[in-house]
This record gives structure tokens, sequence and C-alpha cells, in this order.
């Protein structure tokens, strides 16, 4: 616990966040941020999809947000494109209102579009590539859009005969043509083989080292830490955990142990080799562990009388479930 | 060339390069005329001081802007919806305002051709005689108030799924030509009927070619009407926009 909250206390002040690739070549100047969400709640009729969601995303930074199905992620990038307005609290999109931000063309999206392509029928790649590049003042040149995106092949290709990758590729072409100073992508990858994943991270990568910010949502922790600088948790519409990908996947990738316990100590147990957290409910343990058979042994070492034990994979799921069950000592921290 | 120039010459494009869509839309008013023509039935002379010819000429050019404005926005516009085009043309700098305008505009762009297809084939096989002045202005004026049924082609694709379009589609094109007296004149409907008539949009757009063709004023009335039911649809397509984005389907 304690380590989680000194890796939490970077929250209210994003500039110290750590970022592991390079710096962005252009750097943030203005003290702006790209974007600020600010004690946001939504509710679908009334459902609730957003909790009070807080987070500030600093220019030039590549951003996952991370959670399960219906964590609000979806929710979250509709009021940052102006799509839904926020019901309480306030959403900022580089320094001005999400609508605004979107009309003046500095933002570029792609949509998570479920069954369809997100793209209009009947129409061949180009034109409709060639389209929106009209639609925003200062639009990237559309041969380096095709070269970035890695769709020169495509280009001749109606939109109704693409497949559900290639669908994708266009949609990003069509999210970067406008030449966005902000990069919002909902599970960009959903529909693409390992390779095309790959490749297009790639790309992700390219566009984020000219000084872009990006932010994705995606279900992979593994597509998280290994694209981001940062990746924001979020579950049941609210952050239950921030900070460098590596900080994150100590905390969800690892093991979980679980055992009883007729006395636990939670100092000792916190203390255990690769043991990155520790939940005690009675004389139920659950430890998360970054190597499982350290923390076993070191078990033993200390004679620990523990019953049933029980050595768990990194169930994404459960993770998400742990980090909300945390929730309260992480917004004890990040409001002290 | 400026974003709403370009966004509409590209929905005007791919309104003409679907060539299916052309041939159906354009095609259905004329191939039902000729039904019409063919079928010589007595009761058709009853409409009033018009000669039952020209009487039935306009009611086919008028029906044949209520098909092109449901079929040009219906369909094709919850398809977009449907795949998520619509949305992401949220996130571009066009405001909304302009794709609905735009999708209206290219709608007219389709009903004027298929009015004028119909006055052609009235003037040929129709043996519908009229002054070139009253051909042109036929035109003009049947055209000019295809305005709602325009709008009301964007507002069915606007509420109605992909699934159920083409049925509310085809649904709304019979009803409204039937009710509105398209098929059959008003004055040979029992009176309950009459009177529901008149309260649809394309009796008095019937009325107004009607009207040319008597060589009387364009009645107000029907104007009216018109304007009074544009303004409602673009109302409801307002509403109905608002609605989707508080549940977020927008
Ligand atoms: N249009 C809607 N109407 C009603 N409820 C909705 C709507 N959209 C989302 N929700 C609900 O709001 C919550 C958050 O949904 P959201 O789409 O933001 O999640 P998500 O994190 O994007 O999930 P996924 O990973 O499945 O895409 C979910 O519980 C969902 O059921
Ligand atoms: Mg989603």
């Amino acid at each position: 616990m304690m380590r989680m909250d000194s890796e939490n206390d970077g929250l209210p002040q994003p500039r110290t966040l750590p970022s592991a690739p390079p710096p962005p070549l252009v750097a943030p100047v203005e003290p702006v941020p790209a974007l600020s969400f600010r004690d946001v709640s939504h509710r679908y009729r009334s459902h609730p999809a957003l909790d009070r969601l807080t987070v500030e995303i600093l220019r030039g930074q590549t951003v996952a947000l991370l959670g399960p199905n219906g964590a609000g992620k979806s929710t979250a990038i509709a009021l940052v494109l102006g799509l839904i307005s926020a019901q309480e609290g306030s959403v900022e999109v580089l320094g001005t209102d999400p609508r605004e931000a979107v009309r003046q063309g500095r933002v570029g999206a792609m949509l998570q579009t479920g069954a369809g392509s997100g793209l209009p029928p009947n129409v061949r790649v180009a034109t409709v590539l060639r389209l929106v590049q009209r639609l925003y003042p200062s639009p990237t040149p559309l041969d380096e859009t095709v070269r970035s995106a890695g769709i020169g092949h495509l280009l001749d290709r109606q939109t109704d005969r693409l497949s559900g990758g290639q669908a994708q590729l266009v949609r990003f072409a069509v999210a970067i043509a406008g030449n966005p100073e902000l990069l919002v992508l909902d599970e960009p990858t959903a529909a693409m083989d390992v390779a095309g994943q790959r490749a297009f991270w790639a790309m992700i990568r390219q566009f984020a080292q000219e000084g872009r910010t990006t932010v994705f949502a995606t279900h992979h922790l593994r597509e998280a830490d290994e694209i981001a600088d940062r990746v924001v948790v979020v579950n049941h519409g609210h952050v239950v955990a921030d900070g460098p990908g590596s900080s994150i996947k100590a905390k969800i990738a690892g093991r979980r142990i679980r055992f009883s316990c007729s006395m636990p100590d939670a100092v000792l147990l916190d203390s255990l080799e690769g043991v990155t957290d520790v939940d005690l409910q009675g004389t139920h343990v659950w430890l998360n562990s970054l190597d499982s058979d350290a923390t076993v042994r070191d078990l033993v070492r200390h004679a620990v009388q523990f019953e049933d034990l029980e050595v768990v994979g990194p169930d994404l799921q459960d993770a998400y479930v742990a980090l909300t069950e945390r929730r309260p000592s992480i917004e004890r921290s990040s409001t002290s | 060339m400026s974003p709403l120039v370009a966004f509409g010459r590209f929905e005007v494009l791919r309104l003409v390069r679907s060539w299916r869509f052309i041939i159906i839309t354009v095609g259905f008013p004329v191939v039902f005329y000729m039904l019409f023509l063919g079928d010589h039935t007595p009761s058709k002379a009853v409409a009033g001081t018009v000669p039952w010819r020209a009487y039935l000429m306009v009611s086919m050019c008028s029906f044949g802007a209520l098909v092109a404005g449901l079929t040009s926005g219906g369909a094709r516009l919850s398809a977009e919806r449907a795949s998520g085009w619509a949305r992401q043309l949220r996130v571009t700098p066009i405001p909304t305002w302009s794709y609905v305008l735009t999708k209206v505009s290219a709608s007219m762009l389709v009903i004027l051709p298929v009015i004028i297809l119909v006055e052609i084939v009235g003037a040929t096989f129709g043996g519908v005689q009229l002054a070139a002045r009253i051909w042109f202005e036929l035109a003009a004026v049947l055209w000019v108030s295809s305005v709602p049924f325009a709008a009301l082609g964007v507002l069915v694709g606007f509420t109605v799924n992909a699934e159920t379009a083409f049925a509310t589609v085809t649904g709304l094109m019979f009803v409204l030509g039937y009710f509105g007296g398209l098929f059959n004149p008003v004055s040979s409907m029992p009176s309950v009927l009459r009177s529901a008539a008149t309260a649809l949009p394309n009796y008095h757009h019937d009325q107004l070619g009607l009207s040319l063709i008597q060589g009387t004023a364009l009645g107000l009335e029907h104007w009216a009407v018109l304007v009074a039911y544009t303004a409602a649809i673009a109302l409801a397509v307002m509403m109905r926009h608002r609605k989707e984005e508080l549940k977020g389907t927008a």
C-alpha cells in the first residue's frame, strides 16, 4: 500500500511523471495541458459511466487509457471529442472547449465503431482521404498521410471492400489526415493481426516523435505498457491507477497469491520478495507479486502459517477489480 | 476549395455514382406513371377542371419528388450512421448543421431530374400539352416546394436504423402518396379521407402544380403548409440529434 501511494504522488502534479521514451522533438512550451478532466461524471439515463474522473494529460505525451469492458473509456473519449457534453465537472481540450478544439481542426480521432467500418460506403479510399484533408485548415499532404498509415495499396479500393484490419488502417489515416495536435484512438488495433498491430504501433511512435499528444484506449496491458509514456487505468468510470507502464504492470500484471492465515501480518507480507501489494480481509490474504516463486519461498522462510495457497495468473479483470477496491487509498494520496 | 464545398461535392458525386440508387429513384416514378397511363379508367377523368392526363402527370411529379426525397436521405443516411461515418464526420471541423444541410441539398439535386423526367414522359407518352412557360414553371415550382420531402428523408435517415429504413421509406412513400391524393383525385375520396389529405404536405405540393396548369394563383396556404412542414421536420431532426447526443449514440 505504501508503495502504491508514493507512486501516485505524481497524479496531482503530472509534470513530475517520468516519461520512458525520449522527449518529443518539439517540447511542450505552452503550459496548457492537452487534455484535462476535472471531476467529470456522466450517466446514460440512470446508468453511471464516469464517476468523478479527474485526469490531466500534458502535451507531447502518449497516454494509454487502460480498462476493462464498460470501464468508461469510450465515454471519456466522446467527451474529449465533444460528441457528448459533460453532465458534471469540466473537460478542456488544448486549452479550450472540446467542441471548439474539434472545430478548429486540432483534434484527430479514430472511434470505436463496433461492426461498422467507420467509413462512407461506396466510395474509393483515396476520395475519402481527400475529402477529410479538405475539411481541415492545415492538413498533412496526402502522400505523407498515406505513407504514415501504410495504405498505399488500399487507395483505389472501395471502402466497403476492405477487411476489418484494413478499414482500421484507413480510419487511422482519416484521423491523422488533418495534421492534428491531439490524436485520440479508441481501441485502434481491435481488428488487426499481431503483425498489423506491431506495424500500427510503430506508426504511432513515429507520430508521437513529432511532438503531438496521443491518447488511446485499450484493454491490453502489454499494449499500454509498450507504447505509452503513461498509463491511466480506469474502472467504473474512475481513475484507479496512473503512472508509467512499468509501475502499472507491477501492480496488475503480476501473479496473485491467495491463502488463508489466522493472524496475517501486513507489514511482514508487504516486505516479502516480489510482493507489490497486500490485501487483507479477515483471515483471507491476497498478495500481488511480480515473482510468485520467490514470494512463496519467502513465505516459507518467514514461517507464515498459510493454508489453501493458490497462485493465480495475471487475470486483468481481477486486477482491475483489485485496483478499484483500493480506490479510497488512492484518493487519499492524491488529495494530500 | 472550402470545406463545405468539398463536402457538398463529395456527397453529390457519391450520390451520382451509385447507379443502382439512381435507377431506382428516377426509374420508379416513371414506371409507376407508365402503369397509370396504361390503366385508362374513366374515374381518372374526374379531376375537376384539369384534364386527367395533366392531372396524372402533376401527381406523378409530386410522387417522384416524394420518392426521391425519401430515398436520397432514408436508407443511405442510416447506413452511414450504422457504419460510424456520420459519427466520424462529427469529429471533423465541419459543423453538424452543415452535414444536415448538405444532405438535404444533395436530395434536392436528385429530385430535380426526377421531376423533369416525369415531365418528359408526360409530354411524349402522356399526351400532355402545355405552354413552354408552364412546363418550366411547373418544374421550378414543384422542385422548390420539394424541400419538405428532402428534409423528411433526412429525418427518416436520422431516426430509423439501417434494417428498418427501407421499409419505413417504402411505407411512407405509399401512405403519403395514397392519402395525399397522388394516385386518386382527392375529390373522389370520402370526406374523412379528404380532410386527412389536406393535412399532408404532398397534397399541397400537388395542388401547387395543379394551380399552374389551371392558370390560377399559387395558393398561399399551400406554401404555408409546406413551409410549416419543413420547419417541423427541421425541429424534429434537431430534437432527434439532441436526444442521440444525450444517449451517447449520436
Ligand atoms: N449509449 C449508451 N447508452 C447506455 N449506456 C451506455 C452507452 N454507452 C455506454 N454505456 C454504458 O456506460 C458504461 C461505460 O461504457 P464505455 O463505452 O465508455 O466503456 P468502455 O470502457 O469504452 O468499454 P469497452 O472496452 O467495452 O469499449 C458501460 O457500463 C456501458 O454499458
Ligand atoms: Mg469502448
